[in-house]
């Protein structure tokens, strides 16, 4: 009579086996798509595993490891990328911030403000990369051009900026762009934040004679705490996998002094068809999100 | 309900009958070729009349085509994936110049020495570079399709305006773009435009004053054989231009299509480009210069020879093909002169024959092969590497730091010597 119990078992589960079951699918279908992934870039950067072929895979242990601590070109990336990173989510915050405050204003038509708001971070990241590298360029670039008219004025007929090409300029343009497109993302959290506050907060405020600049400080900042570390966390755990605008504006040039660690990943295995140690120096770069995320969260739990 | 499941069995058995029947007899008498033909530069459409051609000749052989990647990185990037799996559904390939290396040292090419005859043999009537670029460890990895070539193109008329001969080394090359850049009093006129941006061109930048001065980057075997004072001397060269103001500064942004528009704009006295650019300064409505437009061979350094980098693309067989000898019947049709000429009259795709060139319907089709002749003859191959991503793209980017001057020569030089010595061994 086993057949049966198992059978009403499964038409009657307990409450337990029945939590197990539905959560099943949902499981099934995160370890297909994040957990194996995962798991086989972990086995991957245990082995030489070239595609450009002939030598076959060999198991070559933690060498993958040690290449990566004494490779010049992966220190160089990890440095440009935590360099974007400290530079571009603050940036962007404070850029972010102020268009926030601005669409928060009562203005008598609201959709003109959050359109200007949403389109560059409505644009695809290498379409803005793109633009940018037009508008950085030496010869056709508007920047140059506007640049060329303003001190023509004062007689200084310069040699045009080659803003790509010089590793400190090239660096700048990077980081205007990303902050560009990446503040509008910021400003529409933290106008949804700003939304939250209650009117009432300001009205008492108001009467007790704060001044506008006190209560900026001690209602709007510490209100809005929470959503400026959401923001936060997203942008930076998206600026250490800066990718798209230097590969559209510079490739990483001139030499390789934009390079970020994405860019270095997608050279290694896509170009240079080096899986083992792409994998490598992807697990690496997910080591470093990991510690990043893992401050932020800690920051949380003590806000919460 | 029994009737109903009997007749589907028995429908479905029929139509099995009928479906097993029909194709058996198709296997009896055709063989299936599929042909990856690269993307729309490698002109998919010419391709499908070679096979069109070949088809109506061989009854039993059908000829499908696939193509993909508009680049040849893109290729191969999806054909390593492909041949990495042994794939057995494509049985010739399209490849580019720089990949034979890579694909037959991977064993992921048929040796076609069996069907074509031996290296020495096979390679006789083509044009001297396809012996070096095709032959991997002695035996024949795949046969030349079409050519190109970078060429140096100039603006006849201003140089028989101001009495200028078509300059033989670089040294003159840069007074006489000088002399003509002056005497025109234009700012916007270049006297050389070349590729520096980090693209495949600039290796081509790179390697052309290299081998100007008669020197080899690699051995046969595809060692590194780079002389560092010679590839020095070859980038500071395009520094002196930079610096005479005959290239002009931001050269580390010029890609291919720049040259192209700034000579079609006339803005340009020489330029280095490849093949393709010669019709798009002759035919485009935009162009500026219809007509104006010379070829010559590539300047030498003093004492040394003239020397260009050849491209172009090859069939090759694949290792994992089912009907590799029909697949090489079909290769040596495509690699024939006939084809050749062919692609020549039809698409102007240059020729892998010498003799082509100066066939009577080429000539009078395309009147600039003659000139283009004496080009290509002094072609090149680049270095042969299974990494050739890696070679190129540690080449280009170099090159594009030392034109945008974040590094010396010198300095870029011993990277590139520390970084290939690693790769090319």
């Amino acid at each position: 009579m086993a057949g049966v119990s198992v059978f009403d078992r499964w038409r009657d589960p307990s409450e337990k086996a029945l939590g197990f079951m539905l959560l099943a699918p949902a499981f099934a279908l995160l370890a297909l798509i994040v957990a194996y992934p995962i798991g086989r870039l972990i086995w991957n950067s245990f082995f030489d595993l070239r595609l450009s072929g002939g030598g076959g895979i060999k198991f070559v242990g933690l060498e993958n490891y040690l290449l990566v601590f004494q490779d010049p070109d992966f220190w160089n990336a990890t440095k440009n990328t935590v360099l974007i990173t400290l530079i571009t989510v603050p940036g962007a915050l404070i850029i972010g911030l102020g268009l926030a405050l601005l669409a928060n204003l009562p203005f008598k038509r609201k959709w003109p403000v959050r359109l200007a708001l949403l389109l560059p971070w409505a644009l695809p990241l290498a379409f803005a990369g793109l633009i940018f590298a037009w508008f950085f360029h030496t010869e056709y670039g508007v920047v140059n051009d506007v640049v060329r008219r303003a001190t023509s004025g004062a007689g200084g007929q310069t040699e045009p900026t080659m803003w790509l090409l010089r590793p400190g300029w090239a660096f700048t343009a990077i980081c205007m762009t990303i902050v560009w497109k990446t503040s509008s993302f910021m400003a529409l959290i933290l106008l949804a934040g700003l939304q939250m506050i209650p009117k009432s907060l300001y009205e008492a405020a108001e009467v007790d004679g704060a001044s506008k600049w006190q209560q900026f400080w001690q209602i709007t900042i510490p209100m809005l705490t929470p959503s400026i570390i959401v923001a936060l966390i997203f942008r930076t755990i998206t600026a250490l996998q800066t990718f798209d605008i230097p590969y559209t504006m510079t490739k990483g040039g001139p030499g390789n002094s934009t390079e970020t660690l994405a860019m270095l990943i997608h050279k290694t295995t896509i170009d240079y068809l080096d899986v083992g140690y792409g994998s490598t120096l992807a697990v690496c770069m997910f080591v470093l999100s990991l510690f990043v995320t893992a401050f932020y969260l800690k920051r949380i739990g003590k806000n919460a | 309900m029994i009737r109903r499941s009997t007749f589907t069995a028995l429908a479905s058995a029929v139509a099995l009958m009928a479906g097993l029947a029909s194709s058996s007899a198709a296997l009896a008498q055709q063989t299936t070729l599929r042909v990856f033909s690269g993307g729309a530069n490698q002109r998919p459409d010419l391709m499908r009349k070679l096979f069109d051609q070949y088809q109506a000749k061989n009854p039993n052989v059908k000829v499908e085509i696939e193509t993909g990647g508009a680049t040849s990185e893109l290729q191969r990037q999806y054909l390593s994936t492909v041949l990495n799996a042994k794939d057995p559904a494509i049985d010739i390939y399209l490849i580019d110049i720089v990949n034979p290396a890579q694909y037959y040292g991977a064993g992921w090419l048929e040796p076609l020495d069996a069907y074509v005859g031996k290296p020495a043999e096979a390679f006789k009537a083509y044009l001297p570079v396809y012996l070096s670029s095709n032959v991997i460890d002695g035996k024949v990895a795949a046969m030349p399709a079409f050519a190109d070539a970078m060429f140096m193109y100039y603006r006849k008329d201003l140089l028989d305006k101001h009495g200028v001969k078509e300059p033989k080394t670089w040294d003159e090359l840069s007074a006489a773009a000088s002399k003509i850049q002056r005497a025109e009093a234009n700012p916007n006129l270049q006297g050389l435009s070349i590729q520096g941006a980090p693209i495949e061109g600039a290796v081509c930048t790179f390697l052309l004053p290299y081998w100007g001065q008669g020197k080899d980057f690699n051995d046969a075997n595809g060692k590194l054989t780079l002389d560092k004072a010679a590839a020095t001397k070859g980038l500071s060269q395009w520094l002196a231009m930079v610096d005479a103001g005959v290239i002009k500064r931001n050269v580390a942004e010029v890609k291919t299509p720049d040259t192209v528009n700034e000579f079609k704009a006339g803005q340009v006295v020489f330029a280095i480009n490849w093949g393709f650019a010669w019709d798009r300064f002759k035919d485009d409505p935009d162009s500026k210069v219809q007509g104006k437009v010379g070829v010559m061979p590539l300047p030498a350094v003093a004492d040394g020879k003239s020397a260009t980098c050849v491209g172009g693309w090859q069939w090759a067989v694949s290792a994992f093909s089912k009907n590799k000898a029909a697949a090489a019947g079909l290769v040596k049709h495509l690699a024939s002169a006939e084809s050749s000429k062919f692609l020549a009259v039809e698409g102007s795709l240059l020729a892998t024959y010498p003799g082509v060139y100066t066939d009577v319907d080429v000539v009078k089709n395309v009147p600039w092969f003659k000139d283009a002749a004496n080009v290509v003859i002094a072609g090149r191959s680049r270095p042969m590497s299974k990494d050739y991503g890696q070679v190129s793209d540690i080449i280009r980017t170099t090159t594009s730091a030392v034109l945008a001057r974040t590094k010396t020569p010198a300095e870029g030089v011993a990277e590139i010597e520390s970084r290939l010595t690693r790769v090319m061994r």
